[in-house]
């Protein structure tokens, strides 16, 4: 049993705790669709066809589903460091053969099963409420890849988060700092069309663009054809997943150990 | 218990922000021995189970079974820190059961649970429990991967006085089968009761080492014999001429440095002088005691009968807390 075993209590673990908590788990599911329902619903085109949320629905699916990715693994993962710490949890994982990475990953893939229905979910009601046209075709299952490893790379950089954060409100006020920019800068909801050209290397400078451009390509046809699936799904899928490994490692040595 | 040494600290030194934690300590704990701990809050305990449990950083050489500290195999450790607080929305069982998970061979969490007086609340979450079984749980979690070693900082805090007996035993029978148990306290009962050696922490500093009865011996103080009642003040001198020390209090006499077979000749000087008495008190020295004098710490703000009594702890010459009130001297 040995790394699987540890993975696997801890997963367990961390999936009932969580579970238990129903506000956070109400609001975890909540919070998406409330924005699915206030930008896909309520706001409106203006009437000359500019500014935000002029786009056909579709174009818009990458922001909603980027907003499951980004908030929820950094405030939660965020959240539970600050949570072990207080509780000395670290001090005793310490001395058991549990390592740093073995319980980010546990906590991750609590995170990919959350995230992943979550995702489910904002994805039906976007096609259903907003009536987006996303093409249907075999491209669609790159969508589960990008989903996890978007959710893996923002838990290691929430576990970072958690590690600097002397406390759980100190988390949540540095997610919201750190989920807040990249949301809106990140290719998501505001086109780089909006932003400064000056503005446009630092879009590039965000891990959530690639998740964003390539999930658009997989779900976004353009009016002339162009941005559907292919290269531009995978290339942003290959960004996608060495920034994951590589912000993973970072959390994984950022998660506390001891006191 | 053998002479194998588990447990190793070698001038452990630790501060925090210019504040000494670990001053030098050295120490030596044997298989199946169990050494309690004890000092006053802040004075490095816990500092020093995270040093030797390797959860901390320290200097000097901090060893667990011939390793360094942090390298040591961790499926041969048990530790429960000082304010552990597992994930609050599991059950006992589910706890235990985790912990348990996180190694490759685990005791069955059901025996484990009885162990610990759990077996009927083994699914109530966590949160839910009363904060004596919080704790019970928390022991059955540094027990439950069958730990060679077990650290266990203050584990009966909170707990009823049967549920500590209980414990008490189970970790006699632990050490019994060759558990090493490094124990922190501010229970003197639980010490003297439980550890084979002692020893006292003072601002990090290791100030003695040994057993309780060595403690006591050498640090405690002499027993003392009181005599009570209104008019006792008169056998002051017959029990000076039969050779006791005899000190003067309000309705006391205390005599110091009196053997159990002493005694009789300070009861037959008493009835040859005419006399009488309410109470007749021998009191030994205790760990506490010890802990007041190497310590240095009073009870201030509690009721302490006589005003000298509190300057009297402060010197270091402390009555036990268990015995009759303290005399004021009169020499």
């Amino acid at each position: 049993m040995s790394r699987a075993g540890r993975i696997r209590a801890e997963t367990a673990a961390a999936a009932r705790s969580f579970l238990r908590r129903r506000t956070a788990v109400i609001f975890t599911f909540f919070f998406p669709l409330l924005l699915v329902l206030i930008f896909g619903v309520l706001v409106r085109t203006q009437p000359g066809g500019g500014g935000l949320f002029a786009r056909p629905d579709a174009y818009y699916l990458p922001g909603y589903l980027a907003t499951v990715v980004l908030f929820t693994p950094l405030s939660r993962i965020g959240s539970e460091i600050a949570r072990h710490r207080d509780g000395h949890r670290f001090e005793k994982l310490a001395t058991t053969p549990l390592t740093r990475a073995e319980w980010l990953l546990a906590h991750t893939l609590v995170n990919v099963g959350v995230i992943g229905v979550a995702s489910l979910l904002v994805f039906g009601l976007v096609t259903l409420v907003t009536g987006a046209d996303i093409p249907v075709s075999g491209d669609l299952l790159l969508l589960v890849p990008f989903v996890a490893l978007a959710v893996v790379l923002f838990c290691g950089i929430g576990a970072v988060l958690g590690r600097v954060s002397d406390s759980q409100d100190g988390v949540i006020a540095a997610s919201n700092s750190v989920a807040l920019p990249l949301l809106f800068l990140s290719d998501t909801f505001v086109s780089p069309d909006l932003l400064p050209d000056w503005f446009l290397p630092a879009v590039n400078l965000s891990p959530l663009t690639y998740f964003s451009r390539g999930v658009r390509a997989v779900t976004f046809a353009a009016p002339d054809g162009a941005g559907l699936a292919g290269v531009g799904a995978v290339g942003n899928l290959a960004i996608l997943a060495v920034l994951s490994v590589v912000c993973f490692a970072v959390g994984a040595a950022a998660v506390p150990r001891g006191e | 218990m053998n002479d194998a040494t588990v447990v190793r600290a070698v001038d452990a030194r630790k501060s925090y922000d210019g504040t000494v934690a670990l001053d030098g300590v050295s120490l030596d704990v044997h298989e199946g021995e169990v050494f309690g701990l004890i000092g006053p809050n802040g004075a490095g305990k816990t500092t020093l189970v995270r040093a030797l449990t390797g959860t901390a950083d320290a200097e000097g050489t901090l060893e667990l079974f011939g390793d360094a500290a942090g390298d040591s195999d961790r499926s041969r450790i048990g530790l429960l820190p000082q304010e552990f607080g597992p994930p609050e929305r599991l059950t006992a069982r589910e706890l235990v059961a985790y912990y348990g998970g996180l190694y490759d061979e685990s005791l069955p969490v059901d025996d484990v649970l009885a162990d610990v007086g759990l077996a009927d609340d083994a699914d109530t979450w966590y949160e839910n429990l009363s904060g004596g079984q919080k704790r019970r749980v928390c022991v059955a979690t540094a027990l439950v991967n069958d730990p060679d070693v077990l650290f266990l900082d203050e584990p009966t805090t909170g707990i009823d006085p049967a549920g500590r007996r209980a414990l008490w035993g189970l970790l006699d029978s632990l050490a019994d089968s060759g558990v090493t148990v490094f124990l922190t306290s501010h229970s003197m009962e639980e010490v003297e009761r439980l550890a084979d050696r002692v020893g006292l922490l003072r601002d990090g500093e290791l100030v003695a080492v040994g057993t309780p009865a060595e403690l006591v011996a050498e640090h405690g103080g002499p027993a003392r014999f009181v005599v009570a009642g209104p008019d006792v003040e008169a056998g002051a001198d017959p029990l000076r001429d039969a050779g006791f020390a005899v000190e003067v209090g309000t309705d006391e006499l205390v005599l110091g440095d009196v053997t159990p077979a002493e005694l009789g000749d300070a009861v037959t000087a008493l009835a040859d002088a005419s006399v009488g008495y309410e109470s007749l008190t021998w009191t030994e020295p205790t760990l506490e005691d010890v802990y007041l004098r190497l310590t240095g710490e009073t009870f201030e703000g509690t009721f302490t009968p006589g005003a000298s009594a509190v300057g009297a702890a402060a010197d270091g010459v402390a009555g036990d807390s268990d015995s009759a009130p303290a005399a004021e001297v009169e020499r």
